[in-house]
């Protein structure tokens, strides 16, 4: 699920960013360190939408770096529970298929795909149906439901099931 | 019949519960299984009760009582209520209240008990179903060679490069489903049989369940439609209790004994200083001053009222707090100097007048119905003697004329008597209360009433 929140961070700042675009530097900096990194607290940062303010810079003894503390909007995409996601199949083997819904990776064993499909090895391992009309192999993009999920401190990791109605592959990468 | 849903319940989930530390050794007679049952049984039968006391009915340590009480109150099946009772600052937590969320004039309690039963069966047959199609439930790995077992959730650290399986991060040995383990120990002859044998055993225990909390079922569809009885909170329990000894001494009624007598044993309590002062929970250890500053302060409490402290518990009228308030003068006259210095700075003497005043009333009130009694009784004799006058006399106008008059002489005639008897009974009735009134309960007291009434 996706959330616009404010969030707060310290910015240690080099001296030679000081000057009349420092507030740029601070943005660019912030951007560049904040984007794309994950708490467990808050899950996924996924863009910062905007600066709330920017308080005073405190110049830290002996190395004349200044941090400044930056509140900032930004959007974080947090999995839960019970959540559907549609996600791409980056791997398939034995034991079931990884996926990836943007920056989560998730995890399909074996018992939570449907019993009529079969694992088929080979050069492109995938999970077929008997009569062979969907199949599921890298690249296929399914929707499944979140069943459980791992969040640790920078990492956030899911397990989910195609199992249950209206799951399962939405497109036919073959086709397409 | 509606303690059976909860007897059912206890019998059915609680029965093997130990109320025990882990650290404490198991012996043969500390083992107190079952201890659960019997508490739960026992609140069925009590409305609000002081902890104390249940534990001395039941026989029980008060710790024991406690943490199994405490148990409960988790499993949402009971209420606790926590007031302090501040007479000498000795008996801190002594009136930590349990009441039972259970029983039936409970309103909460029963509500509650049939949600968390409802609840914990839909779980026990969720569990199983997911568990029988392989819904969400979280695939357990293990390692043959180590022993080492892992959830699907560490898929993603087990994917080894070179093969397809998953591989153990301390021994590298190649991991196997839980489930495929089982197989292989029982000599199965692969994945699919052992899944099968998997799913019998669950049918059968998905069944098993379906038979055995038949009974707690079927109570819970007949509960179902009832409508929840009416139990309150404690202030407004206690409120009714007392209300309905008072409203049992007016009608000269058959007072339910154990009502009374639990009644009147809270309303030896500070019920309606609590009332006023607004304080029922306390866990911080300045109650005090707090209460002073919120009895002062009364009208402008925005605060959020948790929800046992709902209108009810304060909705009490004056009158009800006075009368309540007079039950309170033995147990409570200490704590009532302390709590209602503004409202009654000499509690003690206010307090006996109020109680003689508040027996007047009563007394006359009851003299009233007594004497309307009476006249419907004399009109009915008079009914009777005119049809004999009847009988003797020929001239009925004249008879009913007689009949009339002499009605009322028979009422004054009445009157007189009850005037005579009256002062009688009222003195010895207040000379009673006064001289009891530093030991005797209420329920005694009003017991009397009663009797003399029916003498009168």
């Amino acid at each position: 699920m996706f959330f616009h929140i404010v969030l707060e961070r310290n910015m240690q700042l080099h001296p030679r960013h000081f000057g009349r675009n420092l507030r740029d530097n601070i943005v660019a900096k912030l951007m560049k360190d904040v984007e794309g990194t994950c708490s467990g607290r808050h899950g996924f940062v996924v863009a910062i939408t905007g600066i709330e303010n920017i308080g005073k810079g405190l110049i830290r003894d002996g190395t004349g770096f200044v941090s400044f503390p930056v509140k900032y909007q930004c959007v974080v995409f947090r999995p839960f529970k019970g959540e559907i996601l549609e996600a791409v199949v980056t791997m398939v083997n034995k034991m079931g298929f990884f996926a990836e819904a943007g920056p989560v990776q998730i995890f399909v064993s074996n018992h939570l795909i449907p019993d009529d499909m079969e694992f088929q090895s080979g050069d492109m391992p995938n999970y077929t149906t008997s009569d062979g009309s969907v199949k599921i192999q890298k690249d296929s993009e399914v929707r499944l439901k979140i069943i459980g999920t791992r969040v640790d401190a920078t990492e956030i990791f899911c397990i989910g099931t195609i199992k249950d109605d209206f799951l399962g592959v939405i497109n036919d990468p073959a086709a397409a | 019949m509606k303690h059976r849903l909860v007897k059912l319940a206890a019998r059915a989930f609680y029965d093997d519960i130990t109320t025990k530390g882990d650290n404490q050794p198991k012996t043969g007679r500390s083992d107190n299984r079952g201890i659960a049952v019997v508490v739960l049984d026992a609140l069925t039968r009590r409305q609000w009760v002081r902890e104390e006391d249940l534990a001395k009915d039941l026989k029980l340590h008060s710790k024991q009582l406690r943490r199994t009480l405490r148990f409960f109150e988790e499993e949402k099946l009971v209420t606790r209520d926590h007031r302090r009772e501040t007479a000498k600052g000795a008996k801190i937590y002594s009136a930590a209240v349990a009441a039972t969320a259970d029983g039936h004039p409970l309103k909460e309690g029963e509500e509650k008990i049939y949600d968390v039963i409802r609840y914990r069966l839909h779980r026990m047959k969720k569990k199983l179903k997911d568990e029988l199609d392989n819904k969400n439930t979280v695939q357990e790995y293990i390692c043959p060679n180590c022993g080492k077992r892992y959830t699907a959730l560490d898929a993603l650290r087990l994917i080894s490069l070179e093969d397809e399986f998953f591989h153990c991060e301390s021994c590298n040995g190649e991991l196997v489903a839980e489930s495929d383990k089982l197989a292989a120990q029982e000599g199965g002859d692969g994945d699919d049989n052992a899944r099968r044998r998997r799913r019998e055993k669950l049918k059968d225990m998905l069944q098993n369940l379906e038979v055995q909390l038949k009974p707690l079922m079927d109570q819970l569809t007949r509960v179902k439609d009832l409508p929840v009885p009416e139990f309150g909170t404690l202030h407004a329990w206690e409120a009714r209790a007392s209300a309905a000894v008072r409203a049992a001494n007016g009608d000269s009624g058959a007072i339910d004994p154990s009502k009374s007598s639990q009644g009147l044993g809270y309303g030896g309590t500070s019920l309606p200083f609590v009332g006023d002062t607004k304080v029922e929970v306390d866990f911080s250890g300045t109650e005090g001053k707090g209460e002073n500053i919120k009895s002062e302060t009364e009208s402008s409490s925005l605060k959020v009222l948790p929800p046992w402290m709902i209108k009810e518990g304060m909705n009490l009228t004056k009158e009800q707090r006075g009368e309540v308030k007079q039950e309170l003068r033995m147990d409570g006259s200490s704590a009532a100097v302390e709590f209602s210095d503004d409202k009654k700075p000499t509690v003690e003497n206010d307090d006996k007048k109020n109680i003689q005043d508040e027996y007047i009333k009563a007394y006359y009130a009851a003299l009233l119905k007594k004497q309307q009694e009476l006249d419907e009784a004399a009109k009915k004799e008079h009914e009777l003697s005119n049809t004999h006058s009847l009988n003797g006399v020929s001239d009925t106008t004249s008879n009913r004329q007689v009949g009339i008059k002499s009605k009322r002489d028979e009422d004054e005639g009445d009157d007189d008597v009850e005037w005579e008897e009256a002062p009688a009974a009222g003195n010895s009735n207040e000379n009673y209360k006064v001289n009891d009134l530093n030991v005797q309960a209420d329920a005694s007291g009003d017991d009397e009433d009663d009797i003399d009434w029916e003498e009168g």
